[in-house]
C-alpha cells in the first residue's frame, strides 16, 4: 500500500513535468447540470455518516441535506423564527396513561436512498445506534456528540409498523426537543457496511433531499438531487450540491468573487461593500443566537446582582452594531421581543448613569474584573474587536477590565468545568445558541445545571427560576408551558446570569446568478429552493 | 554541509585556524574584515536599517507614539497619512505605525532570542561532542540527527501547535529548531581544531580539557558559528511571524507583525496597502539580516 | 558504493525510531484532554472516561507508545478522532496533493535559478551577477504567506485570471496537470512556494558553476578557444550533482513546510491537515501527520544522498 502511494506521488511529480510541456489550453467542458457550490466556514467536511460534527454548521449543510430527523424544521419563511415541523414522524405526544412514554407516529411511504424501508424498526435501530452500547450499530463517537440530548432517554420500543414509543427516565414535558437533530441513516446500508462507519461513509444513505455522490476528504462533498424526496415541495431545484470547507473568510470571499463558489457563509464585514460592488447578494437575518459573557455569580464583584445589572446597562449596543457594519442587532435579554418566550421582559439598554449609580450602591470602585475570551470560535463573530470595545465601554462606567485571551479549545474547557476550576475569572465570553428553551434557559440558568453537570458556568442560582423549571418539565400543555418559560425569561432578565451584548445577523453572500434563497431565522437553512443560472 | 533550516549549502570558509589559538590570531585578519565591511555600502545600508528597527523596538515607549492598544471605532482602517496617524489605522482603529514599531519588539524577540539561545546551547553541545569524541559525540550527534529529520517549519509548528500558542512556547519551538544545525557546525569545527598539533602540545603541558576548550577551541569555533547564526536571524523572523500568522505564536492584542498580517487580512479589500504593511515589515527585517549576514560572510571569506 | 548505500539505509532505522519518540513525546506534553474535543460541553465525566478508555488513552504512557510504534510500523496510524477515517489513508492522500505543489515549485525554481545562476556564474563580479545575488537574497527573505495574499489580490480578485483557492472542480482524486482547467488552480500556490527555493537553488547553481568554471580542465578548454556554450555545458555537467542535491533537499523542505501556503490557498495537502489537527486537538491525526512528513523527509534525504554518491563518489555523508 505504502509503495503504491509513493509511486503514485512520483507519478504526480512526473506528470507535472509533462504538464509543463503540454500547457494546452483545453476549454472547460460545458456543464449540462446546474450546480450549487457552497463555501462553508468549517475546516473540514463535517462527518457525513450520521450525526455530523463541527457544530450546527455540520447539521446545516450535511445533516439536513442527506438525512431527516423524526422532527424537522420549517425553514420556508424568513419573517418568523423557524419552528419545529413534522419530519420522519408526523406527530408526537406524551402517552396520556404514562407521562414518561412518548408516542411518535411515523411517516408512511418513505424510503431511504437505497430503497430501504423507513418504519418503526428502522427508527428504533437509529435510536439505539446512539444510545445502547451493546448493539452492533452503536457508534461511540456519534454517541458522544449526541450526549447532551440523550441524558434523560431511557429506552425505545416498536409499537407497530409506524409507531415508536420512546421512554424518558423522568417525566419531561420538554422531551421532544431532543429529537430535532437526530439524523436517521439507512439500517440496510449500515448492515451492508458490517456496522463499520468508515465503510458506511463511502456510501452514506439517508432519506434527505440530496443523495450522496462522491467525496474528497477535507476538500469537497458532492451530493445530487433526490428526485423522489418525500416532501415534494423540497425537491431541490438544482441538480448538484457541492460543499466546500473554507475556514478563512478571505478565502471564501475571494472564491465568490472569482466565481469558484455560488454561496458563502459569513463573509468578513469589511468585505461586504466589495462583494456588493461585484453584484453579489448579501443576505442577513436574525437567528437564535446571543453573544454574551457568563458571570461568575459565586465569587468576585458579579456575585452582587447590582454589579451584574450595571455591566448590562454599561454596554452601548448601538456602537457595537455600528462597528460590526450593521451585521448584528442589540441584545439586552436572552430572547428577543419576537420570541414566544419573551414574556414582557425588560431588555437592557445603554444607561451609563444608572450603571455608575449601581456600581456605587454595590460599593465596587474601581470594579476590577477579569474576563476570559477566545480569539476565534464558532458563533464568536469578531471576538477580538468586540471584546476590546466591551472593555472600553465597561471602563467608562467604572469597571477595570483585564482581558485574558486563550484559544478556542481552552475556552471550551474553561466553560465546561465551571467557575470553581478557574476562580480567577469573573466572566467568560461565549456565544449561546438559544435554539430551544432547553439549551437556552434550562441548561444554563438552573442550579441543577451547575457546571460541570450542565452549562451554568457561574453557578447562577435563583430559587424561583429553579422552581419554575420543575413546573415546566411537568406541564405537558404547550400553552401553559410557554407561559412558565416566559416567566423564567422575565426573571432571568431582571436578575441577569449573563452580560447580553448582541445577536449575530449571520451574513451570507450569494453570487449574482443565484436565485430563490429564503434565509430562515434559524441555525439551519433550506438550500433546496435555490436555482443557479 | 547542509543547513537544516533552509536546505542551503553552507559554503562558509572561516578564518584559518592559526596555531597558537584565539589570542594569537593575527589582528590583521579582523582589521581586514572591518575594512572590507566599511567599504561595503550595500551591507552598511541594511545594517543601518536593521539597527533602526531594533532601536525603534527598544525605545518604543519613549518615542511619544500613540497608544498601540487604543481602539476607536470611528477611526478604523484609515489610509496612510490620515491626520495623526502616519501609516493609518488598523481594523480596530489603532495607530498602525505605533503597532508596527511595538510589533518589532515581539517579532525581533522571536527572531533573535531563539538564535542566541540555540547558539549557546547548540554551540556548547557541538564543542563537547567534537572535543570528547567517541561515546559523547555519538550520543549528542545522534540525538541531533533525530531533530534533523524534521523540516524546520514542521518542527516549529508541531511544537508550538501541541504546546499551545504564546510567546514562550514560540521561543521554545524556534530554539529547538535551530539547535541541531548550530551544533553540527560547532562539532565539525571542533573536530578540525582538535586534530591540530598545538592542542596535542597543550595536552602535553598538562592543561585540563576545559582550559584547552576555553583557550583554544572556543575562539576558533566562535567565528563559523556566529556567522552562521547571523544568517539564521532572518529565518527566525520569518518563522516566528509565520507561527503568529497561524495563530500559534504571539497572542492578541499584543502587537506582532505576523499576527497583525493575519488579522488585517480580513480587511484587505478596504485598505490593501495598510494590510500589506506588516508583511512588508517582516520582509524588510528579514532582508536586512540576510544582507548583513551575506556581507559579513563576504568580508570574512579571505579568499574572496 | 553498495556498501555505502546499505549503510546509509540501515542508518535511517534508529533515526526513524527517534522520530517516533519525539512525535509521541510532543503529544504527551500537550495540554488538554483528547476526549474533551469530542464531547458536547455538558457531557458527564463518565462519558469522558468512556472515550478515553475506548481510545486507550487511559493506559500507561509506555504501553501507548509501544502499541503506537508497532502499529505504525505496519502502516496503521489509527483512526482520526474527528473524521473517523484511517489516519494513514488521510495523510497519504494529502501527501500527494502537497507533492504536486512542492514538485511544481522546485521545478519552477530550478528552471529560473538555473538560467540566472549560470549567467551570473559566467559573468562573476559583473552587474548581472550582483543583481542575481540580490534577487536570490530577496527570494529567501520574502514571507511567502504574505506573497500569497498579494498574488491572490492581484491575479484572482482584481484581474480574475486565476482562481483564488482550492484544487478545482475535479478535486484531488482526478487532479490532472495536463488539464488547464485544473492546472490553473495550482499556479498561484506553486509560484508562492517557489520563491524560497529559487533563492537557494540560484545561489547554489552560481557557486557550483563558478567552481566548475575555475577547474583546470575547463580552463584548458577555454584556452583552446571552445565557444562559451560548450564550456558552460561542461561546467554545468560538473556542477550537476551538487545542484541535484540542493533541489532534492528543497523538495523535502517544501513538503514538510507547506502549512502556510496551503492555509492561504485552501490546498488540501498535509499542511492543511496539520493545521486542522492542531485546531481540533485530533491526537492520532496530528501524530500521524508529523510522523509521515518527517519520515518522508528522511527518505527524500536518503534518496538525495544515494543519488549524489552515484553521480559524484567524492561526496559521501555519514
Amino acid at each position: 500500500m505504502k509503495n503504491n502511494e509513493i509511486t503514485w506521488g512520483l507519478k504526480r511529480s512526473a506528470s507535472l513535468l509533462a504538464a509543463g510541456l503540454l500547457l494546452a489550453l483545453s476549454a472547460n467542458a460545458a456543464k449540462a447540470e446546474s450546480v450549487l457550490r457552497v463555501g462553508m466556514t468549517v475546516s473540514d467536511i463535517p462527518d457525513w455518516s450520521g450525526q455530523p460534527d463541527q457544530g450546527y454548521e455540520g447539521a446545516r449543510f450535511v445533516g439536513w441535506s442527506l438525512y431527516d430527523s423524526l422532527i424537522n424544521w420549517d425553514l420556508s419563511r424568513s419573517d418568523i423564527e423557524a419552528r419545529m415541523a413534522p419530519g420522519l414522524a408526523t406527530e408526537w405526544a406524551v402517552d396520556p396513561q404514562n407521562d414518561k412514554r412518548w408516542i411518535f407516529k411515523l411517516r408512511q411511504g418513505v424510503k431511504f436512498h437505497d430503497s430501504c424501508e423507513w418504519n418503526a424498526k428502522s427508527a428504533l435501530w437509529n435510536i439505539e445506534r446512539l444510545t445502547v452500547q451493546t448493539v452492533p450499530q452503536f457508534n461511540p463517537v456519534q454517541y458522544a456528540r449526541q450526549r447532551s440530548r440523550t441524558g434523560n432517554l431511557d429506552r425505545a420500543e416498536v409499537v407497530d409498523d409506524y409507531t415508536l414509543a420512546i421512554y424518558s427516565k423522568t417525566p419531561d414535558a420538554l422531551f421532544p426537543y431532543n429529537f430535532y437533530n437526530w439524523f436517521m441513516i439507512s439500517p440496510c446500508a449500515g448492515e451492508a457496511a458490517k456496522y463499520d462507519y468508515s465503510e458506511f461513509a463511502k456510501h452514506p444513505v439517508g432519506t434527505g433531499p440530496y443523495k450522496f455522490d462522491k467525496v474528497n476528504p477535507r476538500e469537497r462533498l458532492e451530493l445530487v438531487k433526490n428526485a423522489e424526496y418525500w416532501d415534494k415541495k423540497r425537491i431541490p431545484r438544482h441538480d448538484r450540491l457541492v460543499l466546500l470547507p473554507m475556514p478563512e473568510s478571505t478565502t471564501r470571499t475571494a472564491a465568490l468573487l472569482s466565481g469558484q463558489a455560488d454561496f458563502i457563509e459569513a463573509p468578513a464585514p469589511d468585505m461586504i461593500d466589495r462583494l456588493k460592488e461585484s453584484g453579489a447578494q448579501i443576505y442577513t437575518n436574525e437567528y437564535p443566537h446571543v453573544w454574551v459573557y457568563a458571570f461568575n455569580t459565586r465569587k468576585g464583584p458579579f456575585s452582587n446582582v447590582k454589579v451584574r445589572q450595571a455591566a448590562n446597562y454599561a454596554i452601548n449596543r448601538e456602537e457595537m452594531v455600528e462597528m460590526l457594519n450593521g451585521l448584528a442587532v442589540a441584545a439586552g435579554s436572552t430572547y428577543s421581543e419576537k420570541s414566544p418566550f419573551f414574556g414582557g421582559a425588560k431588555p437592557y439598554d445603554y444607561q451609563p448613569e444608572k450603571a455608575k449609580a449601581l456600581l456605587r450602591e454595590a460599593n465596587c470602585s474601581p470594579c476590577e474584573i477579569r474576563i476570559a475570551m477566545s480569539n476565534s470560535g464558532s458563533g464568536m463573530m469578531q471576538p477580538l474587536s468586540m471584546n476590546e470595545l466591551v472593555k472600553e465601554q465597561l471602563e467608562q462606567v467604572g469597571f477595570k477590565v483585564t482581558l485574558s485571551v486563550v484559544d478556542w479549545n481552552s475556552i471550551m474547557s474553561i466553560s465546561q468545568k465551571g467557575w470553581e476550576a478557574n476562580p480567577d475569572y469573573d466572566a467568560v465570553n461565549g456565544a449561546n445558541p438559544i435554539i430551544d428553551p432547553v439549551s437556552a434557559i434550562f441548561r444554563r440558568y438552573t442550579t441543577a445545571s451547575n457546571a460541570p453537570q450542565g452549562l451554568n458556568w457561574g453557578w447562577y442560582n435563583n430559587a424561583k427560576v429553579d422552581e419554575l423549571a420543575k413546573q415546566a418539565q411537568q406541564t405537558f400543555d404547550v400553552g401553559k408551558q410557554t407561559e412558565i418559560i416566559s416567566e423564567m425569561h422575565r426573571l432571568t432578565t431582571e436578575d441577569p446570569p449573563l452580560l447580553f451584548v448582541v445577536r449575530d445577523l449571520n451574513p451570507r453572500a450569494l453570487g449574482p446568478n443565484v436565485k430563490g434563497f429564503v434565509q430562515a431565522q434559524s441555525w439551519f437553512q433550506d438550500l433546496t429552493p435555490i436555482t443557479v443560472e | 554541509m547542509t543547513d537544516i533550516t533552509t536546505g542551503n549549502t553552507i559554503t562558509f570558509q572561516g578564518p584559518p585556524a592559526v596555531s597558537g589559538g584565539a589570542e594569537a590570531r593575527s589582528r590583521g585578519y579582523w582589521a581586514g574584515v572591518a575594512r572590507r565591511l566599511r567599504h561595503d555600502r550595500f551591507t552598511l545600508f541594511f545594517l543601518a536599517l536593521a539597527l533602526l528597527i531594533i532601536l525603534g523596538a527598544l525605545i518604543a515607549p519613549w518615542l511619544g507614539l500613540p497608544d498601540p492598544f487604543q481602539t476607536s471605532m470611528a477611526r478604523r482602517l484609515k489610509p496612510i497619512g490620515f491626520k495623526g496617524h502616519l501609516l493609518g489605522t488598523d481594523e480596530l482603529g489603532r495607530d498602525l505605525f505605533s503597532r508596527l514599531v511595538y510589533g518589532g519588539r515581539t517579532s525581533l524577540l522571536l527572531g533573535i532570542v531563539p538564535v542566541v539561545l540555540a547558539t549557546l546551547i547548540g554551540g556548547l553541545l557541538g564543542v563537547v561532542a567534537g572535543f570528547f569524541g567517541r561515546g559523547v559525540n555519538m550520543l549528542i550527534m545522534r540525538v541531533m540527527d533525530v531533530f534533523y529529520a524534521f523540516p524546520s517549519v514542521l518542527l516549529a509548528v508541531a511544537i508550538s501547535g501541541t504546546l499551545g500558542g504564546g510567546i514562550l512556547n514560540g521561543l521554545i519551538a524556534l530554539t529547538l529548531v535551530f539547535i541541531p544545525s548550530l551544533c553540527r557546525i560547532a562539532e565539525s569545527a571542533t573536530v578540525q581544531i582538535r586534530a591540530l598539533d598545538y592542542i596535542e602540545a597543550a595536552r602535553a603541558t598538562g592543561a585540563s580539557n576545559w582550559s584547552i576548550i576555553r583557550t583554544h577551541v572556543i575562539g576558533n569555533v566562535l567565528t563559523p558559528v556566529v556567522v552562521y547564526a547571523s544568517s539564521l536571524i532572518s529565518v527566525a523572523v520569518l518563522l516566528g511571524a509565520g507561527l503568529s500568522f497561524l495563530g500559534l505564536g504571539v497572542e492578541p492584542p499584543t502587537p506582532d507583525w505576523g499576527q497583525m498580517l493575519s488579522s488585517l487580512r480580513q480587511s484587505i479589500y478596504v485598505q490593501p496597502l495598510i494590510c500589506a504593511l506588516p508583511g512588508l515589515a517582516i520582509f524588510l527585517t528579514s532582508l536586512s539580516f540576510n544582507f548583513i549576514s551575506d556581507g559579513l560572510r563576504r568580508a570574512m571569506d579571505v579568499k574572496a | 558504493m553498495i556498501g555505502y548505500i546499505i549503510k546509509r539505509m540501515l542508518y535511517i532505522i534508529p533515526v526513524c525510531l527517534g522520530v517516533t519518540a519525539v512525535c509521541f513525546a510532543l503529544m504527551y506534553l500537550a495540554p488538554g484532554d483528547p476526549a474533551q474535543a469530542l464531547l458536547p460541553p455538558d457531557a458527564t465525566p463518565e462519558d469522558a472516561a468512556y472515550l478515553l478508555r475506548l481510545y486507550g488513552f487511559d493506559q500507561p504512557v509506555w504501553v501507548q507508545y509501544g502499541r503506537w510504534v508497532l502499529r505504525a510500523a505496519s502502516g496503521d496510524l489509527g483512526v482520526s478522532l474527528q473524521s473517523q477515517r484511517p489516519v494513514f489513508r488521510e495523510v497519504m492522500s494529502a501527501l500527494g496533493n502537497t507533492a504536486v505543489l512542492s514538485a511544481g515549485a522546485v521545478l519552477l525554481a530550478f528552471v529560473l535559478a538555473f538560467i540566472l545562476g549560470t549567467v551570473a556564474a559566467y559573468n562573476i563580479g559583473s552587474r548581472i551577477d550582483q543583481a542575481s545575488t540580490t534577487l536570490s537574497i530577496t527570494g529567501v527573505s520574502v514571507p511567502n504567506y504574505w506573497l500569497g495574499i498579494v498574488l491572490v489580490i492581484v491575479f484572482a480578485v482584481e484581474l480574475g485570471w486565476l482562481p483564488a483557492a482550492g484544487m478545482g472542480s475535479a478535486g484531488s482524486d482526478s487532479f490532472s496537470l495536463t488539464d488547464w482547467a485544473q492546472l490553473r488552480y495550482a499556479i498561484l500556490p506553486i509560484i508562492t512556494m517557489s520563491v524560497l527555493p529559487l533563492g537557494i537553488i540560484m545561489r547554489s547553481v552560481r557557486a557550483s558553476v563558478a567552481e566548475a568554471l575555475g577547474q583546470e580542465s575547463i580552463q584548458l578548454l577555454r584556452a583552446k578557444g571552445l565557444p562559451p556554450y560548450a564550456i558552460l555545458t561542461h561546467a554545468v555537467k560538473n556542477a550537476f550533482p551538487q545542484i541535484l542535491a540542493v533541489m532534492g533537499l528543497q523538495f523535502g523542505f517544501l513538503v514538510g513546510g507547506s502549512i502556510l501556503v496551503e492555509t492561504i490557498f485552501n490546498w488540501p495537502g498535509t499542511g492543511f491537515l496539520l493545521g486542522k489537527a492542531i485546531l481540533t486537538r485530533d491526537v492520532p491525526l496530528l501524530q500521524g501527520t508529523i510522523l509521515v512528513l518527517s519520515i518522508s523527509f528522511v527518505i527524500i534525504n536518503l534518496v538525495v544522498d544515494v543519488l549524489q554518491s552515484i553521480f559524484d563518489p567524492r561526496v559521501r555523508r555519514t
